[in-house]
Parts: structure tokens; C-alpha cells; sequence
């Protein structure tokens, strides 16, 4: 009875005191490894103790056991299952053999070790088994603890041939697996609460590492050492403090163990950034082997890829679908080089090949310092911030820490954790997952994101709009009241650095400046006239409630997978509609009333839009236009800027002068890509139209330019007749029946206090504009004030129109109407 | 016990919570939800287009309270949720049989 008693209680004392002693050192040392070790040697022991008392008599040959998985790694952390194979020859074991067996087993588990065990015979083991791949697998690791080393020798003799038959199957099978299991953390490492084993750049994926490597020789490209020292260390810690299996790394926890000294950070914030660092790398490991084992296998996208090679340049050569420098010493002497890169990886989306990743790495501190001064670099920046593969570009140039080097502003966010409730990523993941979702929209089937997806295409500086999601949040790293005022403070600094143009600069702070606006006011009555008043003062401007709406939209979504539901996009149209409403009505009412004395006479009576839309130096040279202007009672000025001309009218006003400019224009070849009239309380009007030229007609002809611009002065004055003009124009082809966009005027009687609005959403065409304000003027309407925008073949024309100084009354609303409808087809 | 269903207006929704702390009523479940009453909806034109919203974004909040309080509950929170236009919102009384407390298997007004 004592005999049996001690031999009960004591394996299991043994491991709680052996546990308690691995547990003491850990945390005295941080030796993870050495942790690992012991608890390694510990089972092992166990496990031979057990096995000579329960197993060997009753299996003097026929039965062997094995470690397999993390405890053949001889990685067993401290509540880890102990995974043993029992291997076997012929059938499981039955009568006194099972009751031994079950005996052992017993014995494994009472001592508090969890055995997780399998029983398999030779055959079993190197077969493939689809369904059950893991075996396969865990056999990767395995190594022998104990019993019949001749069975033992057998399995070991075969197993290097099965696993050369199986090698690609397997790592087929292992990446849709990873895959899959990437998938269900939506493939991202950012999590502000990380599983530290399931997570991609987890402890999975080294093991994934290290198995693709078992099977296929191929190897990681980097060294991860340091990166899996870490994670080990933590999982320990994990495992310690919570007492069981825990691979979830909470706020609790990350709060605690930043005061473990042998992890070297200072608070749960560093912790998390050294984590995230080690995660990107095993990650990025991770992600570049399967890349490589699925090219293999299949042909397919191996062609693809060779096709891919004709995006190759003077500079870059693309080789399997990626980018590599032809000259790999070039980047150092030429920082620029990066952007010209990240260009070509935005126009085609075309990933970097790892070398290159590696150069860009190595570089980072000639980059940074290169970026770190002034540097006219806007031009480059535009260009891959324009393209369609703009959020891929800079989600590279962020993984390869190019983004960080050129703006040191977004350095502070990297990995940054947010402790919200709501919030899922780390601002810098959540700020390129924001900038995906407008990718995203763009292709969009769902009804409710299509209101939006046709913002996007209405955006003109898709540019601002980028940036400021880059920039929206990078005030969080910083000690501050606002994150939105810092922010901007922060992009303000970048955007001098690079020499972004005024416009562009202005509309990208105001973006930041105001992210919060119009998800503030989801929560505000939207049928108080006060909350459209406050909307319209905060946003100024229609192409700013535009890309602002954007903005928000990418940024809900951001947040977590489901924070944009139904409900929110249906709040955050509404208040898209109420701020549109009131830029619409106060459009005409808001002017400006006073002013500096020299100015106060052309600006007085111009709406606000005016001031909001231009720069101090297009004002000084409106004002100097202004100027010629009350000498020659006209003045058509026209210049070229960025590929666009740029043409500004000012003369008293009259019926059809709208009308014969746009005209002039059009009998020239010339294609209107914006327009805008505006009138003073003088009666002096100043029209501004951006036009470019398809034909390159001032291009090849300099002298044409001087002939647009008397035409222009001809027709403005009523000298030439804009009719005859056009007559001699070839009519253009009519597009495609798929393509045509079904022409509308909408009359709207109440969008504006004092006039009439009238909206034209129409097929482009050469004199579209032309006809359309023809007929307004026909019809005996006075034009008050007009906006134009094309987008692709979509024009978007609104006129605020009144007759005799009133609202158009509804008869004469209707018949104009028709008008419309009709000026709209004809050509 | 009853439980109180509300639709309100979703700006509405912090002055009730505050109306609900004030008179110590901690719990409650908010969800979003959309709808319509007698509201019924309207047209929309945008970009030329007919649209006909018809389900409006409303915020649903359900809280059961002892018998005792509903007439007080109902007051503070019709009080803070009322605009005196449409779309107010709509208040539902009805009654519970049980409430049981998951945690500790507490029952009845204790569990509340």
C-alpha cells in the first residue's frame, strides 16, 4: 500500500517541483530557450520512467515511442501538450497490452504532463494522408524518446524517401492551410490583442518556416533568431502567468510583462512594437516561402509572370512578377531611385522581389537621411499616390520601411496600439487597411457602397485624399489634445518638405483637420437646420465634403471588420446629402461682404466658394487681371499648368456670354474639364474654365493660342457669332451604347434661397456646355452662377439660374426642362 | 417586471443614457437598427435619380426594470428623447415571467 501510494504521488509532485523550479529561473533569467530545454529533458525522463514500469513488460519488442511536433522540437513551453506517437507493429494493442498501455497513459497524465498521443504502425506513418495532414507533418519533427529501436529504424530508414515523394504535395498542402489560417485573422499581424501562436507572424508560421525548409531546402532569406527568441520568450511568460495554454496576448498581459526587465522595453507600448517587428519579419518569412512553393506548382501563374516581364525598364527589370534594380548600387546614390520604384509597383501593382526589399532595408539610413531635407519630390509622390495600385505601393513601401523614411511624421505610428474597445489593428495597419477600403470601393457591387464608389470617381486630387489618410492618425503618437490638430500639424511638415502645391496642401489639412466631423455628426439631428449650417461652415466647399466623405468612409471601415454596417453607411450618406444641401443653398447666399479696400471691389458680392478655391497668388492675379480690365473693358487670359490650360474671362456681364466661351472653346477642339462663373455686386463676372487640349492643337501651333484667345475676345464681345463657329467642327462619334450615360436635369426649387438650381448629369461631348447654357439664355434665364465637372465621359453641369431677378416659375421650369433634355442629345 | 423597448432618434441616444443614469438605471442593450413608422419614408433625388429611402437609421434601446418603475423609466426617457417632431420614436411595455443572472443563477428583480 505505501509502496503503490509513493509510486502514485510522487511522478507528479516531481513535475510540479521540477516546473516550479524551470518556472523560478525563467523568470529570474528570461531564458527562454533554457526553459524549454529543461521542460523538454522532464517529459522525456517521465515518460522513460513510465515506460520502463508500465510498458516495457508487456512490449519487450513491437512498440516504440516517439516525440513528435514542438516536443520532438524539443520546444515544449510550459503548458504545451507533450505530443508522443506510439508506434506499433501491426494492429493497436489488445488485452493486457492495451490495459498496460492504458496504465502508462494514466501515469503520463496524473504526473500533470498533458500527453497528447496518436497510435500508428510504420505504414501508417509514411503514407499521405489528406485528410489528416498534420501527422504527416508533425513526423517532420520527430526524434525517438524510448522501446523497440529496431521498429524505430525502420520507420527512420523510410521516411526520407516518402517525404522526397510527398515534398510538394505537402508544401502544397501546408500553404492552403497557412492560408487559411491567415485568413481568419484577415492576414494581418496587427492586432492589438494578438494570438502569438495563430496570428500570422506567429509561432505557427516559423514552424511553417522551418517545415518548408525540412521539405523543399528552401530558407527564410533572413535570419530570425532574434524574432523567435522573442516570441519564445513571451509565449513563456504567457503560459506562466495565466497557468494553462494561453497564446493571447491581451492588454492585461502586455501591461504586465513590460515590466519584466530581461524583455529590455519600457512599457506595454514598446513591448508591442518589438513584437509586431518580430512578427513582420517571420511574417514576411513566411509569406516569401509559399510564394515560392506555389510558382512552382503552377504553371499558370508562372506564365503570367514571365508576361509580366515586358514592365521591365531602363532601371528596373521585372523578373517572375518582381521588381528588381538593374543597377543595385544605384539606390545609394541616387536615393530618388525609391520613389521612380514605387511608381512602377503602383502602376502595375507589381510586388518587389525580396533582394530588393533586402536593398531598400539596407539603405534606410542614406534614405532617410536623403528625405529628411527639403525635397522637391511632390511630383514623384503624386504619381504613385494617383495610381490605381496606390494603397499596394505604399503598403510596400511601409513593409520595406521606405514610407518611414520619407516621412519620419509616420514613423511615430508604426505599430502603434491604441487601447479602444472598438479599434482591432495598430494605427499604422489600420491606416493602410483605411486606404485599401477606397481601393476597395472602386470595385464595389454592393447598391449602398455605389453612392460612394461614384464620390471616388468625382474626387479631382485623389493625391490629397491619399496622403491625408496616411496622415489622419499620426497625431496618435504624439502627446497632444487633438489627434486631428497634431496630425495635420505633422502632415503641414511633410508636406513642406516635398513641395506639395498650395491646393493640394490646403485640402489635405483640411481633411485631417475635420476627420472627425461628419462621424461627430451621425450623431447630430440632421433635419436641425443648425447641424447643415455647422457642416457647411467646417467644410467649405463640395470637393471637400466630397473627399472628406471618403476619408470617413475608409476610416469606419478601418476600424474593425464590421464596424461599417448597413447603419452607418445609411448615416454617414445622410449627412453627405445634409452637408451637399447646404453647400448648394449657401452658394449664392454666402458672399463675401467685406475686404481689404484695394480688393473690396472685385471680391465684394463673390461667393465664398471663391476665396476657398483659390490661392493668394490666383487672387493677386485675378486682381491685376481686374485691373487691365476697367481699361479694356475685357481681358482673356490664358495660360498652361501640369498639362492643364487654364483660361480666366472678366467682363460685364451679358446674356450668352457664358455660352459663347464655352462654344469658342469647343470650336477650337478644345475639351472643358471644369468651369465655374461666378458674378460680383459690380455685375463684373469672372469665368475660370480648366480645358485640355485632346488634339494638341496649341501644342503643335503656338500661334493658336493666340487665335483662341481674339476668338474668345471676339465672341465675349459680340463681334463673331459662336454658331458659325461650330458649324465647321466634325461631330464627334457617339460612343458605345454600353457606355452611354442616359442624360438628366433635375429643377430643384428649393436648394437655393434666391434662384433656381438646375442640374445636368449628362454624356460629354464637344458644346455639351455650349448648347446647354445656349438654351438656359434661349429661354430668357440669367445664369447666376455656374459649376462644371467632368469626370471620364460623365458630366456633371449645375447652373443657378433666375429670370427676372426671381426663381423660374414652374410653367417655365418645365418647358426648360425639355430644353435641357433635348440640348442634351443634340450634337 | 417589464421590459421597456424604445426607437429613437440615434442623436437622441446620449441624453437618454444620461436620463437612465440619472435615474439609476444602469443597464441597458443598444443596437442599431433601421426602420420606419408612419414617417413612412420619402424621395430622394440625387444626380438626377430617384431614390426612395424608406428605412431610416434608429437606435433600439431594451431595458427591464421592476414593475414599480416603469412609469418613471417611461417619463425620463420619453422626456429626453422627444424633439416634438416626427420620428421621434416609439416607447413598448411588455412583461417578462423570468430574469436569471448567468454569473450566479440569481433570480427574478435581484438579477436585474
Amino acid at each position: 500500500m505505501m509502496i503503490e501510494e509513493k509510486l502514485h504521488s510522487s511522478p507528479m509532485e516531481e513535475v510540479r517541483a521540477a516546473s516550479e523550479e524551470i518556472r523560478a529561473r525563467f523568470l529570474e533569467t528570461g531564458d527562454s530557450a533554457g526553459a524549454l530545454a529543461s521542460r523538454t529533458s522532464l517529459a522525456d525522463a517521465m515518460i522513460a520512467q513510465a515506460h520502463q514500469e508500465f510498458l516495457a513488460p508487456a512490449f519487450p519488442d513491437g512498440l516504440a515511442l516517439m516525440a513528435v511536433g514542438g516536443y520532438g522540437r524539443r520546444e515544449l513551453f510550459p503548458h504545451s501538450d507533450v505530443d508522443v506517437l506510439i508506434l506499433v507493429e501491426g494492429g493497436p494493442p489488445v488485452g493486457k497490452a492495451k490495459e498496460a498501455l492504458a496504465r502508462f497513459l494514466q501515469t503520463i497524465w496524473d504526473s500533470s504532463l498533458r500527453l497528447s498521443h496518436s497510435v500508428h504502425t510504420v505504414r501508417d506513418c509514411i503514407e499521405l494522408h489528406e485528410q489528416n495532414i498534420e501527422l504527416n507533418v508533425s513526423l517532420l519533427d520527430q526524434r525517438f524518446l524510448t522501446g523497440d529501436a529496431a521498429l524505430y529504424a525502420e520507420l527512420k530508414s523510410k521516411l526520407p524517401r516518402f517525404y522526397q515523394s510527398q515534398k510538394d504535395s505537402l508544401a502544397r498542402h501546408l500553404c492552403r492551410l497557412t492560408q487559411e489560417r491567415h485568413h481568419k485573422f484577415h492576414a494581418t499581424i496587427h492586432h492589438l490583442e494578438p494570438n502569438i501562436k495563430e496570428a500570422p507572424g506567429g509561432l505557427r508560421d516559423l514552424h511553417l518556416i522551418g517545415w518548408l525548409g525540412k521539405l523543399t531546402g528552401a530558407q527564410p532569406g533572413e535570419d530570425l533568431a532574434s524574432a523567435r527568441e522573442y516570441l519564445f520568450a513571451l509565449r513563456c511568460l504567457l503560459h506562466l502567468q495565466s497557468n494553462r495554454d494561453n497564446n493571447l496576448l491581451n492588454f492585461d498581459f502586455q501591461e504586465e510583462f513590460a515590466s519584466r526587465a530581461f524583455l529590455g522595453v519600457s512599457g506595454p507600448a514598446p513591448l508591442m512594437r518589438a513584437y509586431f517587428r518580430s512578427a513582420r519579419r517571420i511574417h514576411r518569412s513566411a509569406l516569401r516561402l509559399m510564394d515560392s512553393v506555389q510558382a512552382k506548382s503552377n504553371s499558370l501563374l508562372a506564365n503570367f509572370r514571365e508576361w509580366r516581364s515586358r514592365l521591365s525598364n531602363a532601371e528596373f527589370t521585372v523578373s517572375k512578377d518582381r521588381v528588381l534594380f538593374r543597377n543595385s548600387q544605384q539606390l545609394e546614390k541616387d536615393p530618388e531611385l525609391a520613389l521612380r520604384m514605387f511608381h512602377l509597383v503602383a502602376r502595375h501593382s507589381v510586388p518587389l522581389h525580396p533582394e530588393t526589399e533586402r536593398k531598400v532595408q539596407e539603405n534606410l539610413p542614406v534614405l532617410s537621411k536623403h528625405y529628411g531635407q527639403p525635397r522637391p519630390v511632390w511630383e514623384a509622390v503624386h504619381d504613385i499616390t494617383t495610381q490605381s495600385g496606390a494603397a499596394f505601393a505604399l503598403r510596400t513601401m511601409h513593409e520595406c520601411g521606405l514610407l518611414g523614411a520619407i516621412f519620419p511624421e509616420w514613423a511615430g505610428v508604426e505599430c502603434y496600439v491604441i487601447r479602444d474597445f472598438n479599434h482591432r489593428y495598430t494605427v499604422d495597419e489600420h491606416t493602410l487597411i483605411a486606404i485599401e477600403a477606397l481601393d476597395e470601393l472602386a470595385r464595389t457591387t454592393d447598391p449602398a457602397r455605389q453612392r460612394f464608389a461614384g464620390l471616388l470617381s468625382e474626387v479631382d486630387d485623389l493625391a490629397a485624399l491619399r496622403l491625408a489618410l496616411v496622415f489622419h492618425d499620426t497625431g496618435k503618437g504624439e502627446e497632444s489634445e487633438s489627434h486631428c490638430i497634431e496630425s495635420a500639424r505633422l502632415a503641414g511638415i511633410a508636406a513642406d518638405r516635398i513641395g506639395m502645391p498650395e491646393l493640394s496642401r490646403r485640402m489635405m489639412l483640411t481633411l485631417i483637420e475635420r476627420h472627425l466631423d461628419l462621424s461627430g455628426a451621425m450623431n447630430r439631428d440632421l433635419q436641425d437646420p443648425a447641424t447643415a449650417r455647422w457642416l457647411g461652415e467646417r467644410l467649405e466647399t463640395i470637393e471637400v465634403l466630397k473627399s472628406l466623405t471618403l476619408l470617413t468612409y475608409a476610416d469606419i471601415s478601418a476600424v474593425n471588420p464590421s464596424a461599417m454596417s448597413p447603419w452607418r453607411l445609411d448615416q454617414l450618406w445622410r449627412v453627405y446629402r445634409t452637408a451637399q444641401k447646404e453647400l448648394t443653398r449657401e452658394l449664392l447666399t454666402e458672399k463675401i461682404v467685406s475686404s481689404t479696400p484695394e480688393r473690396e471691389a472685385f471680391l465684394k458680392g463673390l461667393p465664398k466658394r471663391y476665396l476657398r478655391i483659390h490661392t493668394e497668388a490666383e487672387i493677386q492675379q485675378h486682381l491685376r487681371l481686374e485691373e487691365q480690365r476697367r481699361e479694356t473693358s475685357l481681358v482673356v487670359d490664358v495660360r498652361k499648368h501640369n498639362g492643364t490650360y487654364h483660361l480666366t474671362v472678366l467682363a460685364k456681364d451679358r446674356l450668352f456670354l457664358f455660352a459663347s466661351v464655352a462654344g469658342a472653346l469647343a470650336s477650337f477642339g478644345m475639351n472643358i474639364l471644369k468651369a465655374e462663373a461666378f458674378c460680383n455686386q459690380q455685375g463684373t463676372v469672372l469665368d475660370t474654365f480648366a480645358f485640355s487640349d485632346p488634339q494638341h492643337t496649341l501644342e503643335l501651333n503656338p500661334q493658336e493660342i493666340d487665335r483662341l484667345r481674339l476668338t474668345l475676345e471676339r465672341v465675349i464681345s459680340g463681334r463673331a457669332d459662336v454658331k458659325s463657329l461650330l458649324k465647321n467642327r466634325p461631330r464627334p462619334s457617339a460612343p458605345s451604347k454600353g457606355s452611354r450615360i442616359e442624360p438628366s436635369v433635375s429643377i430643384d426649387d428649393e436648394a437655393s434661397d434666391s434662384a433656381t438650381l438646375i442640374e445636368v448629369v449628362a454624356q460629354d461631348r464637344p458644346g455639351l456646355l455650349n448648347d446647354l447654357s445656349s438654351a438656359l439664355s434661349e429661354a430668357g434665364c440669367n445664369i447666376e452662377l455656374v459649376l462644371i465637372d467632368t469626370e471620364a465621359h460623365k458630366a456633371i453641369d449645375v447652373f443657378y439660374v433666375t429670370a427676372n431677378g426671381r426663381k423660374l416659375d414652374p410653367a417655365k421650369a418645365e418647358t426648360l426642362e425639355a430644353r435641357l433634355v433635348a440640348a442634351c442629345a443634340s450634337s | 417586471m417589464k421590459k421597456i423597448e424604445a426607437i429613437i432618434q440615434p442623436f437622441k441616444l446620449e441624453e437618454v443614457k444620461e436620463a437612465m443614469k440619472s435615474i439609476g438605471v444602469d443597464g441597458m442593450t443598444v443596437t442599431e437598427v433601421r426602420g420606419h413608422g408612419r414617417q413612412k419614408g420619402h424621395k430622394e433625388v440625387y444626380r438626377g435619380r430617384e431614390y426612395q429611402v424608406d428605412l431610416l437609421p434608429k437606435v433600439k434601446l431594451e431595458l427591464v426594470v421592476a414593475d414599480g418603475r416603469v412609469g418613471e423609466v417611461i417619463k425620463a426617457l420619453s422626456g429626453a428623447a422627444r424633439t416634438g417632431k416626427i420620428g421621434d420614436g416609439k416607447i413598448f411595455v411588455s412583461d417578462v415571467m423570468e430574469a436569471i443572472r448567468i454569473r450566479n443563477d440569481d433570480r427574478g428583480e435581484t438579477a436585474l
